[in-house]
């Protein structure tokens, strides 16, 4: 089985927080399944402390003597040698000049562009500036996060479009394995930038304020993340309005260590999220591992993330709150469900999250892409 | 270039070459013709029809002077000259490739209206849906701008739409015409002036056969057989690995491959597709070989995958049979 030296290079300078987020983690499962080597190409924004947990990396600092992709460019000129798949995170113009430059010096290469996008991006991209096609020709290999959007862009792009979604490399989780459904509490969790526009928190605590005096049982809501002014301010009004309500909502604030937010994960029954537009939140996949029944708005991933309503629950519009109110109460009195599901989302999680087993299907992809140029 | 009109004669120039594209007739021969517009307006008081076409050539070099197609048109006035004057009746064309808005058209279209009032030039939008608004065989000649949409089946539609025994013009400024399209070429009169090329075509049953076997229906009703072959081969791969027949190593890569294959057909069919999930479907498919390979090869629960192969192909297969 041929190995492949393996390059990423993101469209923007790396942070440390990224290297454990897809654009990271795919290419580097992929280079422990099928990689001679792989390098991040990037210039530095600091410390890379997460860099230990990914043996084997080459992190290459670029020259911050000018900007970023430009010296990308330079880097790949000279090096296109040492580059036999190329990894893109999203289909941003700014890796126009830098693919047609791979391309132009390896035709024999291969780019695998991860898209990383949603709905609202897709319907965006520039398909009438030739470049833009151009670059989109450039690469072998796309691939997005959702099914919806995949069959999207098919219609848009006309060209083969993978699904592969956000997944999780469980080496990163060992404390996913030892979770066991005793651990379980009567608990809510949501995680993200709380108060953002995007994340939709508000909607959330009228939620469950809805549903609270019809739980049978108490149910804590946990809204972890860090906390925009606006909506600290929301809250306390919240809490004033609905005093009984105020000791069962938690705001945690920003969780930095990892532990940590894995200890609610693991005592979580429920995941709510309740975002207007999300690609394919990895937060989803964390919560799943831990066994955490989702509830979630229809987001592009809300039909993969619950396996089409059956490893969790969908309430289409982000603007019912009465709606998701419904699923979430129904949710909670449903212990039966979650108890199986526990089990059940895990499985699904395994067969179909899993970046070892989404790298495996990569490989084969690749493959066939060299068969294709031999055959042609 | 430059479109030179004397009293008796219109010609290209270019560099010091000429290239002469009508001489205005000696005193005809009339005796047994005397319906026709040719002779009827040219002798009649006010303006002629050789005054009305060196106008119109004058037109084409006021209007289009910065227009790489200049000599193009003026090729193509001097090929569709006879067959407007052929006869008295309206006269249908239409022209494609250089948008609605063409400023030689309009000329044309002039210079059509003054020889009859029933003769149109209609200028179709630069889409390939604008055949299909077409009649075939309606047209007495069509201008093709090879430039615009040189697919060989966009070109073999266009002739399809003219009538027999009418003229199909293909026009370009560039050098050379695509493989396919020379054995089509061969059959035309070429007229070459500096970078512009006019090929005439009399659109007779050879053209036509070339037309029919070469157009999208043909390209269609190939792929989609192909497609059904190797919906066929799939079939029985499909089948016998989810009944856990022993299957050699490449017979999963065989599948896939296929399977790809299967999907650039489809998509190179998308327009006519009436299902366009179609290609998601072979691509949905594809992944699910892929994982219950790479199951077999983890020796994983084989349950799930086995299901979705299953889910999967009866969408597909389904899906194909419909649609073919």
């Amino acid at each position: 089985m041929r190995k492949y030296k393996m390059c990423m290079i993101p469209a923007y300078p790396l942070e440390n927080v990224q290297l454990l987020k897809d654009r990271v983690l795919l290419p580097y499962v992929c280079y422990r399944l099928f990689g001679e080597s792989f390098s991040i190409v990037t210039q530095s924004t600091g410390d890379y402390p997460y860099l230990s947990c990914l043996e084997g990396t080459d992190l290459i600092p670029l020259p911050e003597d000018r900007p970023h992709m430009e010296a990308a460019v330079s880097y790949v000129s000279a090096h296109s040698q040492d580059i036999d798949l190329l990894f893109l995170f999203g289909a941003r113009g700014e890796y126009m000049e830098l693919a047609r430059t791979y391309k132009s010096l390896r035709p024999d290469g291969v780019i695998y562009l991860k898209l990383d996008t949603n709905i609202d991006w897709a319907n965006a991209y520039p398909l009438h500036d030739k470049n833009f096609s151009v670059f989109l020709e450039d690469c072998d290999i796309i691939s997005c996060e959702t099914r919806r959007l995949q069959s999207f862009l098919y219609k848009k792009w006309l060209r083969p479009v993978e699904y592969i979604p956000n997944g999780v490399w469980y080496p990163l989780y060992p404390e996913a394995g030892d979770v066991q459904l005793a651990d379980k509490e009567n608990m809510i969790l949501t995680v993200g930038r709380l108060g953002t526009a995007q994340k939709n928190s508000m909607m959330l605590l009228y939620a469950y304020a809805l549903a609270f005096p019809s739980l049978k049982e108490p149910w804590e809501l946990v809204m972890a993340g860090s906390v925009t002014p606006e909506f600290q301010a929301e809250y306390d009004r919240f809490c004033k309005e609905f005093p009984p309500l105020a000791p069962h909502i938690h705001l945690t604030g920003h969780i930095s260590d990892k532990q940590t937010l894995y200890q609610y994960y693991k005592r979580a029954r429920i995941f709510a999220l309740t975002s207007r537009a999300e690609g394919s939140p990895n937060v989803f996949s964390e919560a799943a591992i831990f066994g955490c029944t989702v509830i979630t708005t229809g987001v592009d991933a809300a039909p993969d993330m619950t396996d089409n309503g059956r490893v969790g629950r969908i309430s289409p519009d982000p603007e019912d709150v009465k709606g998701f109110s419904k699923e979430l109460l129904s949710l909670c009195q449903d212990t039966g469900y979650l108890a199986r599901n526990f089990h059940e989302i895990r499985s699904y999680m395994r067969a179909y999250f899993d970046y070892e087993r989404l790298a495996g299907r990569l490989r084969s992809l690749v493959g066939l892409q060299a068969l294709k140029r031999r055959t042609s | 270039m430059r479109i030179i009109a004397t009293g008796t004669c219109v010609s290209l120039e270019e560099s010091g070459q000429v290239f002469t594209l009508l001489e205005k007739p000696a005193l005809p021969d009339y005796s047994n013709i005397t319906k026709r517009p040719y002779f009827s307006v040219y002798y009649s008081e006010g303006e002629t029809v050789w005054e009305r076409l060196s106008c119109s050539m004058a037109k084409f070099a006021e209007l289009c002077r910065d227009d790489p197609y200049l000599g193009c048109y003026a090729l193509l006035l001097h090929r569709l000259y006879p067959l407007l004057l052929s006869d008295n009746r309206a006269k249908n064309l239409a022209a494609y490739g250089a948008g609605t808005d063409c400023m030689a058209y309009r000329v044309i279209q002039d210079f059509m209206t003054f020889l009859h009032t029933g003769s149109a030039l209609t200028a179709l939008a630069l889409s390939p849906f604008s055949f299909t608004a077409v009649s075939p065989g309606s047209c007495s000649a069509l201008l093709y701008r090879l430039d615009t949409c040189p697919a060989p089946a966009a070109v073999c539609d266009a002739i399809n739409k003219v009538k027999p025994g009418g003229l199909f013009l293909l026009y370009t400024i560039k050098e050379t015409v695509s493989e396919e399209l020379v054995c089509l070429c061969t059959k035309a009169k070429k007229d070459s002036f500096g970078p512009c090329t006019l090929y005439t075509l009399t659109v007779d049953e050879a053209v036509m056969d070339f037309a029919r076997e070469n157009g999208s229906e043909a390209f269609v009703l190939a792929r989609a057989s192909e497609i059904t072959r190797r919906a066929e081969d799939l079939g029985g791969l499909i089948q016998a690995m989810l009944a856990g027949t022993a299957l050699p190593d490449d017979a999963w890569f065989i599948a896939v491959t296929i399977l790809q294959q299967t999907e650039e057909l489809l998509l190179s069919l998308y327009d006519y597709l009436e299902n366009d999930e179609l290609p998601v479907f072979a691509n949905a498919l594809k992944e699910a070989v892929l994982n219950y390979h790479t199951g077999i090869n983890r020796q994983s629960d084989l349950t799930s995958y086995q299901k979705d192969l299953a889910e999967t192909a009866e969408i597909f297969f389904t899906a194909v049979e419909t649609e073919f």
